[in-house]
C-alpha cells in the first residue's frame, strides 16, 4: 500500500493509471446504459436522463460530501441522518414561518437559510471530535448518527413533519423550462393549457441547483489551496503537518462541509417530497459510499475526484432506474450495488498494481 | 495518533482503583443506571422486567459477540445485521416449504434451522476471501455484503414476513425453565395442563430458555477469545499485523476464520429470532443492528484499531443500551433519548480509551 502510493507520487500521479481507471468506470456506465436501453421498456428515452438526475439529486450531494471526507482518509456515517434531520428542520421552520404570516417565498428562503445553518452543527461537532479530540471518524460520526436520529425523532415525535406551503412543492418539483407541443416555450411556470395537450418539463430546478453546488466543489477540490490540503492530509497526515498545513482546521472544515451538503440534500428532500422524516436518508449511506468507491477513491485517503464520483453516482442511478423500468423489484439493486462496490475496489487495485 | 498525546492521567486515575474503574466504567455506568431507573420507574426493578430485557436482547448480544471478534482483529463487519436478517428469512422459508410438504414439525424446525445456519457461513466466507485474497478493506467488503445480504433476503421473502411456520417455534423460543404459582405449585419447562391459558399472567415464569443459551454461548466465546489459541492469535493480529505474520501466524487463514465465525454467529442470531417471533421477520433487520453492535462493542472497551476488547465488555455494552431504552420507557420518558445517549457514550468510551491506551 505504502509502496504503491510512493510510486504513484513518484510518477507524477501516474496519468496512465488515472486514465485507465477513469475510462474503466465510464465504459461500465456506457455498457450498463446500453443494456437497459435494450432490456427495459421506455428506458431509451431522453427523459430517462432527466428522471434519474431528478431522483438522484440527494445521492449526488451525499456522495460529494462523503468524497471530501474519504479523501482525508476519514468516513462520515452520519450524512444519511443529517439529511433526515435537515428535512425535518426545513419542514418545521418553513411551515412555522408561513403560519406566522410571512409570505411563502420569504418563509422558504429564510427556512432554507436556517436549515443550512443548523445543518452545519453536526459537522462542526464531528470535525471537532475528529480533529481536536482524535476520536476515530467512524466512532465520531456513528455517535452523531445516533444524536441526529434522536433529536429528529424528538422534534417530530416519531411521525412525519408536514404542512409545507404549496410553493415548496412548486420549487421542489419545478422545472426551468416547459415546452408545449406545438405551442412554444414557457420559462419557470407551467403554462395553462387545454386538457390533452402535452407539456414537456425540461431541466428540473433542483438538479440545476445541485449541479452548480457540485461544480463549485469540484473546482474547490481540484484547483484551490483547500482542495490541495485535503489531498495532502489524506495522502500523509504527518507530512501535511510538517508542511505547515493547518490539518485540524482543514478537517473541521471538511466535516462541516460534509454535513452542510447533507443538509442541502435534506432541504432538497423536503421540497421534493413536501415532508420531512428522521430516516429519510437512512438507506442512502451505502449508495453514497459506494458511489465514491466505484469512482475509484481509496478508503485510505488521498485519492478521488468529483468527476469520477459523479460517474459512480450515475452507475448506481442508471442501475436503479433501469431495474425499476424492467419491472424487477428494487431488491436486485442492493445486491448489484454491493457486488459492484466490491468489484470496483478489486479492479482499482489491479489497475494500480499495473502502474507499478 | 499523530497529534499531541493527551496528558497521562495522574492522581486517582493512575491508582489501581482508578484503573479498575476506567476498565469497568461501562459496568459501573450500568449499575448506576439500574439504581436510578429503579427509583424513577415503577416496576423497573423486578425479575420479570430484567429477564424480559435480557431475553429480548439475545439477538443484539450474539451480534455484539460476533462483532467483538472482528473488531479485535482491527477489522469491522457491517454485514452482520443483514446476515441475521437473511438467516431468519432463509430459516423461515425452508420451514414453510417443508411444513407445507407435510413433514413432521420436529424435522421441519431442525432442517430449517440447520439449513439457515449452514447458509450463513457463506457471507462470511465471501467477506474473508475478498478481504484476505483481494485485500479489500473490511469496511468496503462487508458494506458490499450488507447490500447483497439485504437484497437476497428481500428477494427471498419479497419484502413480507414469512408466516405459516410450525406453532411449536415460539413456544421453544419463548419458553421458560420454571413456572411457579406462588404458594401453590411449581412446574418445570411447561405450565401444568390444568392451568388455564387465561391465567398465565399470574404465574411467575422464570429463566427463559434464551438465558442459559446465551450465557453458555457467550461464556464459550469468551473462553475462546481469552484463553484459546484462536483468541490469542486474534489479539495478536489486532495488536500488530506485521508482528503476527513474523510470529508465524497464518493471518489470512485466521481472518477467514474470524469473518466466518462472525457471519455464523449472525446467522445463529437470525435463526433464534425465528424461534422468538414465530415468523421470518425481515423488517426488523433494517434497524441498523450492525451499527448498534459496533457501538456496544466500543462502549464495552474495544478499540476500532484492534487488539482490545472483551466479550463480557461487549455484553455490558449491549445491556447498557438495552436498559437505557427500557428504563426510559418505564420512567415515562420518550425513548428517543436513547439514540442521543448512544452517541454520548461512544465518545466517552473513546476518551477513556485514549486516556488509558495500555488498559486490558
Amino acid at each position: 500500500m505504502v509502496n504503491a502510493r510512493a510510486n504513484e507520487i513518484a510518477s507524477g500521479r501516474s496519468r496512465l493509471g488515472a486514465f485507465l481507471g477513469g475510462r474503466w468506470i465510464l465504459a461500465f456506465l456506457v455498457i450498463e446504459t446500453v443494456y437497459f436501453c435494450f432490456t427495459a421498456q421506455g428506458f431509451a428515452h431522453p427523459n430517462s436522463a432527466q428522471i434519474l438526475l431528478f431522483y438522484g439529486v440527494e445521492i449526488f450531494l451525499l456522495a460529494v460530501a462523503e468524497l471530501f471526507v474519504i479523501v482525508t482518509g476519514g468516513i462520515d456515517l452520519s450524512v444519511g441522518y443529517v439529511l433526515g434531520f435537515a428535512s425535518i428542520i426545513a419542514t418545521k421552520v418553513i411551515n412555522g414561518l408561513a403560519e406566522a404570516g410571512l409570505p411563502p417565498l420569504a418563509a422558504l428562503l429564510a427556512g432554507a437559510a436556517a436549515t443550512l445553518l443548523v445543518g452545519l452543527i453536526p459537522g462542526l461537532v464531528n470535525g471537532w471530535l475528529v480533529a481536536y479530540l482524535d476520536v476515530p471518524p467512524f466512532i465520531a460520526t456513528l455517535s452523531m448518527l445516533g444524536v441526529c436520529h434522536g433529536v429528529s425523532e424528538l422534534v417530530i415525535h416519531g411521525v412525519y413533519a408536514m404542512g409545507l406551503p404549496p410553493l415548496a412543492a412548486e420549487v421542489g418539483s419545478g422545472h426551468l423550462l416547459y415546452w408545449v407541443r406545438g405551442g412554444g416555450f414557457s420559462f419557470f411556470t407551467r403554462p395553462e393549457v387545454e386538457r390533452g395537450t402535452e407539456v414537456f418539463e425540461l431541466v428540473p430546478g433542483i438538479v440545476v441547483l445541485a449541479a452548480i453546488v457540485i461544480g463549485v466543489l469540484a473546482f474547490v477540490l481540484s484547483r484551490t489551496r483547500f482542495g490541495r490540503h485535503v489531498y495532502a492530509i489524506g495522502g500523509n497526515r504527518d507530512a501535511a503537518i510538517r508542511a505547515g498545513i493547518p490539518v485540524r482546521r482543514r478537517l473541521l472544515g471538511v466535516y462541516a462541509l460534509s454535513s452542510l451538503l447533507a443538509s442541502l440534500a435534506g432541504l432538497v428532500y423536503a421540497l421534493k417530497y413536501v415532508s420531512g422524516k428522521a430516516d429519510a436518508g437512512a438507506g442512502s449511506l451505502l449508495d453514497a459510499i459506494a458511489a465514491v468507491m466505484i469512482g475509484g477513491a481509496s478508503m485510505f485517503g488521498g485519492s478521488g475526484t468529483v468527476g469520477r464520483t459523479l460517474a459512480g453516482c450515475l452507475v448506481i442511478a442508471v442501475l436503479e432506474l433501469g431495474l425499476r423500468m424492467s419491472g424487477t423489484p428494487t431488491f436486485d439493486k442492493y445486491i448489484l450495488v454491493g457486488a459492484i462496490l466490491v468489484l470496483a475496489v478489486i479492479v482499482e487495485r489491479y489497475l494500480q498494481q499495473d502502474r507499478k | 495518533m499523530h497529534t499531541a498525546h493527551p496528558g497521562r492521567p495522574g492522581g486517582f486515575l493512575a491508582s489501581p482503583a482508578g484503573r479498575a474503574l476506567a476498565r469497568n466504567w461501562a459496568a459501573c455506568f450500568l449499575l448506576i443506571m439500574l439504581v436510578v431507573f429503579s427509583l424513577t420507574g415503577r416496576n423497573f426493578l423486578s425479575i420479570v422486567n430484567f429477564q424480559n430485557v435480557v431475553h429480548l436482547q439475545t439477538l443484539p448480544l450474539l451480534l455484539a459477540a460476533a462483532e467483538t471478534f472482528v473488531i479485535v482483529t482491527g477489522g469491522i463487519d457491517l454485514s452482520i445485521g443483514f446476515v441475521a436478517g437473511l438467516a431468519s428469512v432463509t430459516a423461515a422459508t425452508l420451514m414453510q416449504r417443508l411444513a407445507a410438504a407435510g413433514m413432521p414439525a420436529g424435522w421441519v424446525i431442525l432442517l430449517g434451522a440447520v439449513g439457515a445456519l449452514v447458509l450463513s457461513l457463506l457471507p462470511g466466507l465471501v467477506n474473508g476471501l475478498v478481504i484476505t485474497r483481494f485485500k479489500v478493506p473490511p469496511f468496503i467488503a462487508t458494506l458490499g455484503m450488507w447490500g447483497i445480504a439485504n437484497g437476497v433476503a428481500l428477494k427471498l421473502c419479497e419484502g413480507f414476513p414469512v408466516a405459516g411456520l410450525p406453532e411449536q417455534l415460539p413456544r421453544l423460543g419463548n419458553g421458560y425453565v420454571l413456572y411457579v404459582l406462588p404458594g401453590s405449585f411449581f412446574s418445570l419447562f411447561d405450565k401444568p395442563e390444568s392451568f388455564s391459558d387465561a391465567r398465565v399472567r399470574e404465574l411467575w415464569r422464570l429463566v427463559p430458555y434464551s438465558l442459559p443459551f446465551v450465557l453458555v454461548l457467550l461464556g464459550a466465546l469468551a473462553f475462546v477469545l481469552r484463553r484459546g489459541r484462536f483468541g490469542r492469535h486474534t489479539y495478536a493480529i489486532g495488536g500488530s499485523m506485521d508482528a503476527a505474520i513474523r510470529a508465524g501466524i497464518d493471518v489470512d487463514r485466521h481472518l477467514m476464520g474470524t469473518y466466518v465465525l462472525s457471519s455464523a454467529l449472525a446467522g445463529l442470531a437470525g435463526v433464534f429470532n425465528v424461534f422468538q417471533t414465530g415468523i421470518g421477520n425481515y423488517t426488523t433487520f433494517s434497524s441498523m443492528y450492525e451499527l448498534f453492535a459496533v457501538a456496544a462493542v466500543v462502549i464495552g472497551g474495544a478499540s476500532l484499531s484492534g487488539g482490545k476488547g472483551r466479550i463480557s465488555g461487549s455484553a455490558v455494552g449491549v445491556l447498557v443500551l438495552a436498559f437505557m431504552e427500557n428504563g426510559l420507557a418505564i420512567s415515562g420518558v420518550v425513548p428517543f433519548y436513547r439514540y442521543i445517549a448512544v452517541g454520548v457514550l461512544l465518545v466517552v468510551a473513546v476518551v477513556i480509551d485514549k486516556l488509558f491506551p495500555d488498559l486490558f
